[in-house]
């Protein structure tokens, strides 16, 4: 439970920030190409995101297979539960963090 | 009764009527958080179509910025709130705070830990979570 407490208060406090990006340049605008564009390539906000990434996707998947494992019990079932929430969680993290370097590196 | 018929599996979980508000917690609580794991998904994909382009940016922007996307946002909002102010809620109580001092149980055996404050707890969840979905609505629609 310590990881999942954990990563639920960093990720409310990196969230928020995220949130706030949105609402002080105007919900519409901020959506806009180049903003994003530049969000993306502004480093310290580039990290914030890979850390929003890598904290929620662990909290996430440990969150679906805690209710997983609460439904159903047994040695297999279990192993099988947690092995795929670990692969879809390390899946997430890959394919966002593709977005995050490539878009940062300019290779757009 | 046997056995076979007190098993009603996730409908017997899932009935939020039998145990009062904090079995209602309990229930929202997981399906928000499965309403969430399934946003964030979502999100990764969207924000990736930021590798096609401007074009590519523009057309994914185009589905979602509409009135059906800004009202199933406002859900992601009221998920987002009452997951964390009932999260933070269960963490407190994990960490005994608000759940009272250890007493003799007596009948008719109220656990402690379900107490007025939690309750509140849970209450002040639903009401925040409102108020953070009209305001995203206030700033979705307003524009």
């Amino acid at each position: 439970m310590k990881i999942h407490y954990g990563t639920a208060l960093a990720a409310v406090a990196l969230v928020a920030v995220h949130i706030l990006m949105r609402l002080t340049q105007g919900f519409a605008d901020s959506l806009e190409y180049e903003n994003v564009l530049a969000n993306y390539k502004f480093i310290p906000y580039a990290i914030m995101l890979e850390l929003i990434l890598i904290l929620l996707a662990v909290h996430g998947f440990n969150g679906l297979r805690v209710i997983l494992i609460e439904l159903k019990q047994g040695p297999t079932y279990e192993k099988a539960v947690s092995y795929g929430c670990l692969a879809g969680m390390v899946g997430l993290i890959a394919y966002g963090s593709r977005t995050i370097i490539m878009t940062n590196m300019g290779m757009v | 009764m046997p056995q076979d018929e007190r098993k009603e599996g996730i409908g017997g979980m899932a009935n939020p009527s039998r145990y009062g508000i904090e079995r209602v917690a309990y229930l929202l609580m997981r399906l928000s958080g499965l309403g969430l794991l399934a946003y964030f998904i979502a999100h990764i994909y969207e924000t990736s179509n930021i590798l096609r382009g401007q074009v590519g940016w523009n057309e994914f922007l185009e589905l979602t910025q509409t009135t059906g996307g800004h009202i199933f946002l406002a859900i992601v909002i009221a998920m987002c709130v009452f997951h964390t102010v009932n999260g933070v809620r269960v963490m407190l109580g994990h960490g005994g705070v608000g759940v009272g001092k250890p007493a003799r149980p007596d009948y008719p055996y109220d656990p402690a830990s379900q107490n007025y404050r939690h309750k509140i707890g849970i209450y002040s969840a639903i009401i925040l979570a409102a108020i953070a979905t009209m305001y995203g609505l206030a700033v979705m629609f307003g524009e």
